[in-house]
């Protein structure tokens, strides 16, 4: 046994001694913790393994001779032994080349983060969470599902009691059409897309009353407005005559339209919502901005809650 | 060469980043440069938008409202599609903005109209009960800044390139010309007949007198502004 066994053998034992004061002065030692226990024998083991790494190199750097064989370059007279690379340094070596290039090539821009693709991962999957917990959604649900849309999206022009807001020219909802707008329309005429296509209706000069034989006059069209926007009812009115003679030919005999003719002007329906959302509305009190942002199942909803506004009526 | 750069760490340093710049310039600036072209469908601002934005930044939205919409689910949904670098191309400054008191304002021109905006500017609480924007009033009474305006459009048409007067293109294949005046008077002309068209749509009769007699309120302006933001 030389000296440098001796003094790893009295470091070793100092440091492990050292450990040992040092926990064992510790406030109640190692507790009996595991994770303190672990620690400890960690400390342990890298002080043992330390000591003989150090002593086997020392004593390497003590003892060792040069030999092999010189390689034929010689710079300044300094020469170096022939030191092929180690087999598994080699084959890593070409691996990392091969691997560095599938990673170039399509490793990295075949799984490269993108924000946008995010989003786009983002948006399918909530649609399809949607799209599931709402295929079935009907009734009463659907009309709770309307109103927090509507709160979101209409409240700002139409009110929150729906009833429209004629400052911001909103139209009220709890009627299908008002007086002031059906006169607008037989005076001007209308084309909103109300049935998904362009079907514009006539003004005036185009709306003939059947009975008289002449174009609808300005009393026909009082008592005709007052007659719609009271909800096809009084059917022995003046404005019930008229509407038959000229409005029926293409609303129906009961407002209720003809389809690619013309819309509802009895009721809200389903379609014609969704037409109003998908292409905005332009009449009397003024334009309403298309909101066709919104996805079909809402479009539906907000249907649903306009037409159980103006129930009973 | 080498040997002499061996020897002046200074040059030497210079050198690397020269090479270094080098390869940033030809790796990045081509994808910036095709990334803020402008988006087709963007046109320049008009006289009377350019003298709304200017009432814009005078009055500080941007400090509560933003202009730019993050690709998230949650924003697309209430905003509209997210923004498109490409879409700033004509904005000097651009408004981003970094904080959101109010909603966003990028495409705020789809979804509310001239006479929203007029009553919401009075009050904001008269269309939205919830509201905490306060009320801005006297743009009802200022006169906008038109020659203030009309340089700006000169400036950006002449030193930046913005195309006034020449066609852009747009998204059905189209193409539109913003124009400018060539003069301030016609400048002037301009702007208020922009500014008619706004107020025939616009119920307070102190605005309407107002451009009547050859002035644009504030609040002309700047509804102007606020509905081209699409």
């Amino acid at each position: 046994m030389n000296k440098l066994y001796l003094w790893g053998i009295i470091i070793t034992a100092a440091m492990l001694g050292a450990t040992y004061v040092t926990v064992g002065y510790q406030k109640g030692g190692l507790n009996g913790d595991i994770v303190n226990m672990l620690a400890i024998a960690g400390a342990v083991a890298l002080v043992i393994i330390t000591m003989f790494v150090v002593i086997k190199y020392v004593r390497q750097m003590q003892t060792d001779q040069a030999s092999g064989e010189l390689a034929d370059e010689s710079w300044d007279n300094i020469g170096e032994y022939k030191n092929p690379v180690p087999f598994g340094w080699a084959i890593m070596f070409i691996g990392t080349m091969i691997w560095g290039m599938w990673y170039f090539t399509i490793g990295y821009p075949v799984n490269a983060f993108s924000q946008i693709g995010q989003y786009n991962e983002e948006v399918k999957e909530k649609d399809a969470e949607f799209e599931k917990k709402y295929a079935n959604i009907k009734g009463e649900q659907l009309v709770n599902m309307g109103e927090s849309v509507y709160l979101v999206e209409c409240v700002a022009c139409h009110g929150l009691n729906a009833d429209g807001n004629n400052e911001v020219d909103a139209a009220d909802l709890n009627q299908r059409i008002s007086e002031k707008s059906i006169k607008y329309v037989i005076n001007h005429g209308s084309n909103n897309k109300l049935l998904g296509t362009e079907m514009p209706m006539p003004d005036r000069n185009g709306l003939f009353n059947a009975e008289t034989g002449a174009l609808i006059t300005d009393k026909e069209i009082d008592a005709v407005a007052k007659y719609v926007a009271d909800g096809l009812k009084d059917a022995n009115s003046a404005g019930a005559k008229v509407f038959a003679n000229v409005c029926a030919a293409c609303h129906g005999p009961d407002g209720k339209g003809m389809a690619y003719v013309a819309p509802d002007i009895a009721t809200w329906n389903k379609q014609l919502v969704i037409n109003v959302l998908d292409n905005g509305k332009k009449g009397v009190i003024g334009k309403m901005p298309a909101m066709d942002r919104l996805n079909p199942k809402q479009k539906e909803a907000i249907a649903a809650y306009v037409m159980s506004l103006s129930k009973g009526e | 060469m080498f040997h002499w750069l061996e020897k002046h760490p200074f040059f030497f340093a210079v050198g690397v980043f020269v090479v270094i710049a080098f390869a940033g310039l030809i790796e990045i600036v081509p994808n910036f440069a095709q990334a803020s072209r402008p988006v087709i469908g963007t046109k320049p601002v008009t006289l009377l938008e350019q003298a709304g934005r200017d009432v814009y930044i005078k009055n500080s939205c941007n400090a509560c409202h933003s202009q730019l919409i993050r690709p998230f689910k949650a924003e697309t949904d209430r905003y509209g599609h997210y923004s498109l670098s490409g879409e700033y191309a004509y904005d000097r400054p651009f408004l981003w903005g970094s904080k959101r008191t109010g909603p966003d304002l990028m495409r705020v021109g789809n979804y509310r109209t001239t006479e929203w905006h007029e009553n919401h500017m009075k009050d904001p609480k008269s269309v939205m009960p919830s509201s905490i924007m306060p009320g801005y009033p006297w743009m009802f009474k200022n006169s906008a800044d038109i020659d203030t305006a009309y340089a700006t459009q000169l400036t950006n048409a002449q030193f930046f390139g913005v195309p006034y007067n020449k066609p852009v293109p747009m998204k059905d294949g189209s193409t539109a010309v913003v124009k400018m005046a060539d003069s301030v008077a016609g400048a002037h002309a301009m702007a208020l007949a922009e500014a008619k068209e706004i107020t025939s749509k616009m119920k307070d009769q102190n605005v309407k007198d107002a451009v009547a007699r050859g002035e644009i309120p504030e609040i002309v302006a700047l509804i102007a502004y606020l509905n081209s933001m699409k």
